[in-house]
């Protein structure tokens, strides 16, 4: 962890490789939910769209933990007081809450929203939830870097913080 | 250059603390937006994903809701470009980013669109275009990120 703290190339490499996860890794997102509202896609089954896409976001989301874990790591004390940092956290774990609500009748078993006529409420609902969830997870992630401590002696001014 | 340093959106955007971050946020969201969306014709191109649609199907129904994505994308860059247009011009980082920016977007409403569309290139064509898509948009995010650390 004081590797990549002190690094002067790994720390803005692993910020890069999550942040391109998000670009690379969020369309998988926002094509499902985009789909479970019915806007995208119509003409082909929800059931093509979430089994094909599921290990894939699998995937992206733990190279993102990954990367989280290692840049939140490396730099805990400058994190730990971060109210956005925390505010992050805080909507993964609704969208944590998110999976466990809606996995059951909406994730795991998108066959059965094909085979009615309409979409059901609470597969738009889970769409339209999901963007406003993950769309707060990214605009908290980018205004970590806008925290200023109240003026302590000897504060570093963290790397990602953008120049005065 | 003096009206591009000196203009009132960079005042405005000087002037408010807000502004900045809010802008940023609007060009996070659109370029994970737009880029996943592309990446997604991407993955189709390189076999994986959504295998029961064809690369074609994919790319059509993602067309329009990309260029949405693109064009907050493009409106959100300047807006943040303004603020400190010369640091901007400086910037190796930035300079890349634009450059890699560049051949991204010709790239992909030329050869990629064509190939995405056309469903009789071979699998070695299109695994080719998708690698190399994606290679250009990873290159674009990751010049965008080091401009503050260049």
């Amino acid at each position: 962890m004081t590797y990549i703290r002190e690094s002067g190339l790994t720390y803005p490499v692993i910020m890069s490789t999550h942040l391109a996860c998000i670009a690379v890794f969020g369309g998988m997102i926002v094509m499902t939910d985009l789909r479970l509202l019915g806007v995208a896609l119509q003409d082909r089954p929800i059931a093509d769209v979430i089994n094909g896409l599921r290990w894939w976001k699998r995937l992206g989301f733990c190279i993102m933990v990954a990367m989280g874990i290692m840049l939140a790591g490396s730099k805990a004390t400058d994190y730990y007081p971060n109210p956005y940092f925390w505010t992050k956290l805080s909507l993964l774990a609704l969208i944590g809450i998110h999976a466990l609500i809606f996995r059951p009748r909406v994730y795991n078993d998108p066959e059965k929203l094909d085979s009615s006529p309409i979409i059901p409420t609470r597969a738009k609902a889970a769409g339209a939830l999901s963007l406003v969830l993950w769309t707060g997870v990214v605009c908290a992630g980018r205004l970590i870097g806008y925290y200023e401590p109240p003026n302590q002696k000897g504060h570093i001014v963290a790397a990602n913080e953008p120049r005065p | 250059m003096l009206l591009i340093q000196s203009n009132a959106i960079a005042d405005a955007l000087n002037s408010s603390e807000w502004v900045f971050p809010i802008a940023e946020c609007f060009h996070i969201a659109a370029f994970a937006w737009s880029i996943g969306l592309i990446a997604l014709v991407d993955f189709r191109l390189l076999g994986v994903g959504m295998r029961r649609e064809s690369a074609a199907e994919i790319a059509r129904a993602t067309a329009p809701w990309t260029l949405l994505g693109l064009a907050v994308v493009l409106l959100s860059g300047p807006v943040l470009f303004l603020s400190d247009a010369r640091m901007y011009l400086h910037n190796p980082s930035f300079q890349f980013k634009i450059g890699a920016l560049v051949i991204a977007i010709i790239f992909n409403y030329t050869i990629h669109r064509k190939v995405a569309l056309s469903n009789s290139s071979t699998a070695a064509v299109q695994m080719l275009v998708g690698a190399v898509s994606l290679a250009l948009w990873v290159s674009v995010v990751f010049g965008g990120l080091f401009i503050a650390f260049a």
